[in-house]
């Protein structure tokens, strides 16, 4: 009978404001989102479990949406540790005092930006940002992504003299990079810029077929990726905590673990090798 | 408590008068009925006497009886009695009824012949089904006096007599508005006879017949 | 002449609708659409639930957020209901439900981050301002004679749980149920900006082209929705309740300086946090209005009114599947309606954020995935509570049968409900449209979505502000067109 409900109701209702929100105190890291977002926690499972290996402390993985989620998440002191673009990197330590990059990939040091178009588009490999690609359609990948809007934006502004908006008919963001790869190979878009790695490892995975997708043009290199932690982490976790990290990023050997990145392996970094991403960020007005 | 009184009264409807100027007072312990025709002004002397002397403790029973449709037949005749009741009793009642309730309840019901239906929505009743359950609640409030508009308008000899006779054991005092002229008679102490918003007769009901009163019509 | 104002309305909004198409972006761009979808179907029919052992969580956790967000802005609503008359009250109700539960949902991640509180919230707070007008309303319509006949000193609540309260418990509680509904929707939904129900694993599912996993989750959600009569019961929902709080999952401990951050430095404008003063803050305005702020609005407004029209029409078209008048009243009949309920079952409970998805993904990007995905949702409610409408309709025994009986017996009986409801849905399409944003589509969504990739939430505030000035202007624009063509109040239908 419905009066009995509205009873029961009046009495659980405040209940569900009680109920315990928990919070413990892991060491907590995340990575943004660039591709195959449902691999995204298997990949980096294994990662924190080598972590608590060598750190001796609980880690947990926690997949992000965004890029922009990754770099608030780290900002707001919900994970300490993160996998960042180029980027959202320097967006991350700028707005965390005392964070530092801590180590990037072997490949991250000269990082590049392949740009692709579907074959009905008749460009050839190589052949570069060329007039002819005035009026297609074009596709970054994430907003807030270091080789997938950044820097092609910045090539294309140095190429064509003018917004990406003015010169292609239609200018999207896929999201990630293999949905980039994706959505040109189908031809939903004529052309595309993405992370060179994402492209290679698509490329042996099969996912491509080379018929109807092609890289017209490669970048330049740029620093991108890299792993970068909060600051004041050793008051949290003990001395020379940041420095373990560090040391057990840079000792990570398995091959299957850094097939998931995927790198060769890790080499140290610091906060000055970005500058060159932050002044193309504030160029590009997306830095402040 | 003190006698009620309503001085001077004028009531008014869309710019004309539709009642007063007039005075009457109400003795405790006793039982008025309000006779006229149809049109007279009784229901909205009546209602002014509601809105005037609710607060004084009276039961009311309104010509539209104030049922609430979706609520049980027990569940209405409780809320005369909501204002003795803490606010938790009364919600955990609309949730699941009190023993002790139920059996003061039930007799009631049972002497108005809707025990049946104790548990059915007063919406799914006839309407002199839903004129018992309103008569039962005004009887379950046991306030001071009773104000009851056309109080068995809906219902036929012996049933109509069996609700008079109830309403009248509960409330001594009481001010009904009433169309069958006998049982007017028969039932209240004095008569105030209503003509055109103003008191045409006012009398004991044993100085008076019926053919008395027919003149009113 | 009644008749007339209601046609010319409606040919007006038509014609406007024409026009916009003209200006519109319209162009299915993928290669091979059809290919896709076709292995969409497959993996639909197909579906696989074996790669997920996350996949009752995710259930669980879709509940969880539903129940509790719902729960919680319905007792909010309840309670705002009750002091709803106050203006203040009015518009701090019109604000926070213009504001679409993805923005609340971006909002709270800023500073809650990945805590169930920002899920929870996300819901609760549009739910709230929703629920306290529909409940206002409906409590408004209550007979308030029970209320006089209240014996005098009976406690205030005592007297409105008997009175108005019990009056109007039907409504209040199909509503309620209605919501739940929707509620599930949502809480699917905000698994797109990083909530770990549903909609978290379709998307990236979906983004890497996994069409057996979409399937099984597509599925799943549906039968989540066919079934809520079943397992929803009045009698259960208490135990639901209780238990929904402790199945959010634990997220990220919320570390409360950020909150306050949040609200001292995040949002203020830019030029106030470089100490320019109010002399940077015009250029600084100016910026966001002429580059985000006005093509935001005009995209938003072209592609609603060509939404808002083609709801229509496919209301108008598909109204009939559930109507008695055409499907009959025998064993056959029945099952034809049946039939017709099943579809419009599926086309009402996809969400219109997830069938946009579906189509941008298969068509590529322009307007036309958004009109299709609005005007399926949406035309799916409107046909349903129309062809609701149409059978308690008594047609005299002779009546035309077919597409006569259509024209001229039921749909210019129905046109006035029709119409109500269409101007009902309206503030929702808007508010829809801007969201669609999101996925990159550029109404106003989309330029918050890109100040927020920008870490700019200053910039954000301001676009969303906008938006829900622009829901409201357009919800005040809807209740005088119903008024002044005099069309039928249908509180529960809404939204």
């Amino acid at each position: 009978m419905p009066q009995r409900l509205s009873f029961v109701l009046s009495v659980a209702l405040p209940l569900l404001l009680a109920a315990p929100l928990a919070a413990a105190d892991p060491f907590v890291f995340t990575a943004i989102p660039d591709e195959d977002e449902t691999r995204l926690q298997q990949r980096f499972q294994k990662v924190a479990d080598y972590l608590a290996d060598e750190l001796e402390v609980e880690v947990r993985f926690v997949p992000v949406k965004s890029y922009a989620a990754a770099v608030t998440a780290f900002r707001n002191d919900q994970v300490q540790l993160a996998w960042f673009g180029g980027l959202s990197g320097v967006q991350a330590r700028e707005r965390v005092p005392g964070s530092r990059a801590l180590a990037q990939g072997v490949e991250d040091a000269e990082f590049r930006t392949y740009f692709i178009a579907h074959e009905s588009t008749g460009l050839d490999e190589d052949t570069g940002l060329v007039d002819a690609m005035r009026d297609m359609t074009f596709t970054f990948g994430s907003k807030g992504s270091t080789s997938g809007r950044l820097m092609p934006e910045h090539y294309l502004r140095e190429a064509f003299g003018e917004a990406p908006e003015a010169v292609f008919s239609r200018v999207g963001f896929s999201g990630n990079h293999s949905r980039t790869a994706s959505l040109v190979a189908s031809g939903a878009y004529q052309l595309g810029a993405l992370n060179y790695t994402v492209w290679e490892n698509e490329l042996e995975a099969g996912n491509i077929d080379l018929d109807g997708v092609e890289v017209v043009w490669k970048t330049p290199t740029y620093p991108d990726y890299q792993w970068t932690i909060r600051g004041g982490i050793d008051e949290r976790f003990g001395e020379g905590f940041a420095d373990r990290v560090q040391q057990a990023l840079l000792d990570m050997d398995d091959p299957d673990l850094l097939e998931s990145f995927p790198r060769s392996g890790f080499i140290p970094v610091d906060n000055d090798d970005y500058e060159v991403i932050r002044q193309v960020g504030q160029q590009l007005d997306i830095l402040d | 408590m003190t006698s009620l009184a309503l001085t001077d009264l004028v009531a008014d409807y869309g710019g004309e008068r539709v009642i007063g100027p007039l005075d009457l007072t109400l003795a405790h312990g006793e039982r008025v009925s309000l006779v006229g025709k149809s049109g007279a002004g009784k229901s909205t002397l009546l209602g002014v006497m509601q809105q005037r002397w609710r607060h004084l403790g009276a039961a009311l029973m309104p010509q539209q009886l104030g049922l609430v449709p979706s609520l049980s037949v027990f569940h209405n005749v409780y809320m005369g009695g909501l204002a003795r009741h803490s606010t938790w009793y009364n919600l955990v009642t609309l949730a699941r009824p009190f023993r002790r309730d139920i059996d003061a309840i039930t007799p009631l019901l049972e002497r108005f012949d809707i025990a049946d239906k104790c548990w059915a929505p007063v919406g799914e009743l006839s309407g002199g089904q839903s004129q018992r359950v309103a008569a039962a609640r005004a009887i379950h409030q046991r306030g001071g006096f009773l104000l009851a508009d056309e109080p068995i308008s809906a219902l036929d000899g012996p049933l109509a007599e069996r609700v008079l006779t109830a309403l009248g054991e509960a409330y001594p005092t009481s001010v009904l508005a009433m169309h069958d002229v006998e049982l007017a008679l028969r039932f209240t102490d004095r008569v105030v006879g209503i003509a055109d918003g103003r008191i045409a007769l006012d009398e004991a009901t044993h100085r008076l017949n019926a053919r008395d009163l027919l003149e009113l019509y | 002449m009644r008749h007339s104002a209601t046609v010319r309305t409606s040919l007006g909004f038509v014609a406007l609708a024409l026009v916009c198409l003209l200006m519109a972006d319209f162009q299915i761009s993928a290669h091979d659409p059809w290919a896709e979808l076709g292995r969409l179907f497959l993996g639909v029919t197909r579906p696989s639930f074996s790669a997920m052992d996350y996949l009752g969580e995710a259930v669980v956790r879709t509940l969880a957020f539903a129940f509790v967000g719902v729960g919680l802005g319905a007792a909010a609503g309840l309670m705002l209901a009750l002091v709803f008359r106050h203006r203040a009250v009015r518009t701090t109700c019109a604000f926070i439900r213009a504001i679409h539960e993805l923005f609340w949902a971006l909002i709270f991640l800023q500073f809650f981050g990945l805590h169930p509180l920002t899920g929870v919230l996300a819901i609760a707070i549009p739910y709230a301002g929703i629920f306290a007008k529909v409940y206002a309303e409906i409590l408004d319509e209550s007979d308030p004679q029970p209320s006089t006949v209240v014996p005098h000193g009976a406690g205030v609540v005592s007297a409105l749980a008997y009175t108005r309260f019990s009056q109007a418990w039907p409504h209040l509680a199909s509503y309620t149920a209605y919501r739940l509904e929707c509620g599930l929707r949502s809480s699917a939904v905000l698994g797109f900006v990083g909530m770990p129900t549903l909609g978290f694993y379709l998307e990236s599912s979906f983004a890497q082209g996994q069409y057996a996993t979409v399937g099984a989750l597509l599925l799943l959600f549906y039968a989540l929705i066919a079934t809520l009569k079943l397992w929803a019961r009045p009698r259960l929902l208490p135990l639901y309740l209780l238990a929904a709080p402790f199945l959010l999952g634990d997220g990220l401990p919320i570390r409360w300086q950020s909150v306050s951050r949040f609200f001292t430095e995040d949002i203020v404008p830019e030029p106030l946090r470089q100490g320019e003063g109010v002399a940077g803050l015009v250029p600084w305005l100016g910026d966001i209005l002429a580059n985000d702020a006005l093509p935001g609005l005009w995209n938003t407004l072209l592609l609603t009114q060509i939404a808002l029209v083609a709801t229509g029409l496919l209301a108008l078209m598909l109204y009939p599947l559930v109507s008695q008048h055409f499907t009959g009243r025998h064993a056959t009949g029945r099952l034809r309606g049946a039939l017709g309920h099943g579809v419009l079952v599926i086309l009402r409970s996809t969400p219109e954020y997830l069938l946009a998805f579906i189509l941008l993904q298969l068509w590529g990007p322009s307007m036309l995935p958004a009109v299709v995905a609005l005007a399926i949702h949406n035309g799916g409610i409107i046909g349903h509570l129309v062809g609701q409408r149409s059978n308690q309709i008594t047609l005299r025994p002779d009546a035309p049968r077919g597409i006569e009986r259509y024209a001229f017996e039921l749909t210019p009986r129905l046109y006035g409900p029709f119409l109500a409801l269409l101007f009902y849905r309206w503030e929702i399409i808007m508010r829809e449209t801007a969201i669609l944003g999101i996925l990159g589509i550029a109404t106003l969504g989309f330029y918050v979505d890109s100040a927020i990739q920008e870490i700019r939430f200053d910039r954000a505030m301001i676009l969303i502000l906008i938006t829900a000035l622009l829901n409201i202007g357009v919800d005040v624009l809807a209740r005088r067109l119903r008024n002044r063509l005099r069309l039928r109040h249908t509180a529960s239908c809404e939204p």
